[in-house]
């Protein structure tokens, strides 16, 4: 049922071209220079260590590697990240996949 | 979220450090709420330094019992911190209020009188014309009023076109604006006649209307009437004219000067010395004791008003004392040095006489040695065109 939905509410929004981030509840992530990491619609923050990020979404985790790592602004809708970033990884939710 | 920041600097924030083994959570649970969390570090695994600001630092123990963290506040950031240490100084606040009313009483008064004129108008009798109508140093404001003393100014001096009254802070700027002199102009149908104005040789008389009083060659003085206003006929009579003439005479100009060969000048040594002081009205403060060192020198003191802002000039005059040494010497000069020292000197100040130099016709230098002084003569002969247009009054 909400599966759905959802899906009604992106077939009206890939006809007014709406982007996904702000439709579904898909992530953005930008990442400006390679020192600092916004992400957009997240979920929670899994781990966080010094050199260690893992952030969780509504499609999958996001693992950035990194030194002194810090999590300059905080809010419910968008995370920063800042400090010397060395990859990124991403993986995918199963069901999501599927779907 | 940089404006939010912000804001919570003004608001207050906290530092602090929590300690834990499941900070994940903590953070989750604090974004969940809507609590803001910014400059998060960690140290570690277990510890993590944040900021919060003061009001969602009151929810905070709630979420430090569910996710067994330990907090300890490491800061106080921002204004309201800032004003809660100086709450217990009382004297430097009743300093601040004293201050603060003292600045506002003395903003009320004039302490500084500030003319502004292009040209030669003597200050000084347009500061008596002010200190009569009330604006002097010390007057209160609100009392004056700008546009009765402009008034008074311009009723007062025929030779100002605009006078502008008005204060900036403690200073009142008066502007005044010099009115340009009109020469009397003799209208086209009066009648008048021409008169002399320097004294001279008259080279040239060419006259279109009117009868000519003088010719060619006559020595003239100041006053002389060169072209009389009227015609005269045979059978007509005299008949008033409004004369009209060109007019060139050779006129001298000179320069006398007596100089002595042995002059006792001051030269300065080249040291000085500078002291201070202060003055309020007529009440001074000396920072100095002793007297000057020197036995012979030059003083020159100024005064200058301190002001806190570009227009806040407050009655307090900063004096500075500058002495400078000087010492006597007798010189004796030859008549070549007197000559070089003295004659530019005199051309200049004949040349500025005459205003223009295309006229110059001849230069003469006399020279007269005598055993101690020397005369010097400088004579210049210049063309000029003469005459100034007098009414005749019956």
């Amino acid at each position: 049922m909400l599966q759905r939905k959802r899906k009604k509410a992106s077939k009206l929004s890939r006809l007014l071209e709406i982007p996904n981030e702000v439709s579904g509840n898909e992530p953005k992530v930008v990442i400006t220079g390679f020192n600092e990491l916004i992400i957009e619609n997240y979920k929670g923050i899994l781990e966080y260590e010094d050199f260690y990020v893992r952030v969780n979404t509504y499609i999958g985790i996001i693992n950035i590697n990194g030194f002194n790592l810090e999590l300059k602004q905080m809010s419910d809708e968008a995370v920063c990240v800042k400090g010397k970033i060395e990859s990124i990884d991403i993986e995918t939710n199963m069901e999501e996949e599927e779907r | 979220m940089v404006v939010k920041v912000l804001f919570y600097y003004i608001a207050g924030y906290i530092r602090i450090t929590v300690e834990g083994y499941f900070i994940e959570r903590f953070i989750n649970i604090c974004t969940q709420k809507n609590i803001l969390l910014w400059n998060t570090k960690t140290i570690g695994t277990t510890i993590m330094k944040t900021n919060i600001s003061i009001s969602d630092f009151r929810k905070l123990h709630v979420i430090a019992k569910k996710t067994k963290c330990r907090i300890k506040i490491k800061e106080k950031k921002g204004l309201p911190f800032f004003f809660e240490r100086y709450k217990k100084r009382k004297i430097l606040a009743i300093l601040l209020v004293i201050l603060i009313a003292t600045m506002i009483i003395i903003s009320n008064f004039v302490w500084n009188i500030q003319i502004e004129c292009d040209g030669e108008i003597n200050k000084d009798e347009i500061q008596a014309i002010l200190e009569k109508n009330g604006l002097k140093i010390g007057a209160l404001k609100e009392e004056l009023d700008t546009s009765k003393i402009a008034r008074s100014i311009r009723y007062e001096r025929e030779d100002i076109a605009w006078v502008g009254v008005s204060f900036k802070g403690t200073n009142a700027i008066v502007e005044l604006i010099k009115a340009e002199q009109k020469p009397e102009i003799i209208q086209e149908n009066e009648y008048c006649s021409i008169i002399s104005d320097k004294e001279g040789i008259i080279t040239k008389i060419n006259v279109q209307n009117g009868t000519a009083a003088v010719k060619v060659g006559d020595l003239i003085k100041n006053g002389t009437t060169l072209v009389n206003g009227w015609l005269q006929g045979k059978y007509t009579g005299i008949r008033y004219v409004h004369a009209m003439a060109d007019i060139e005479a050779k006129v001298w100009y000179s320069q006398k000067r007596r100089v002595y060969k042995t002059q006792n000048i001051e030269v300065s040594t080249g040291r000085q010395e500078k002291k201070y002081g202060l003055k309020l009205n007529n009440f001074e403060i000396n920072f100095y004791k002793t007297l000057s060192k020197f036995e012979n020198y030059d003083t020159i003191i100024e005064t200058k008003k301190i002001k806190l802002f570009s227009d806040f000039y407050i009655p307090i005059e900063l004096k500075t004392i500058q002495n400078y040494e000087k010492e006597k010497q007798m010189v004796t000069y030859t008549l070549e040095e007197l000559k070089e020292n003295n004659i530019s000197q005199m051309e200049k100040e004949i040349e500025q006489e005459i205003g223009q130099k295309e006229n110059i016709v001849n230069k003469q230098i006399n020279f007269n040695e005598q055993d101690t002084y020397v005369d010097i003569e400088i004579i210049y002969e210049v063309i000029e065109s003469i005459g100034t247009k007098e009414k005749i009054v019956f």
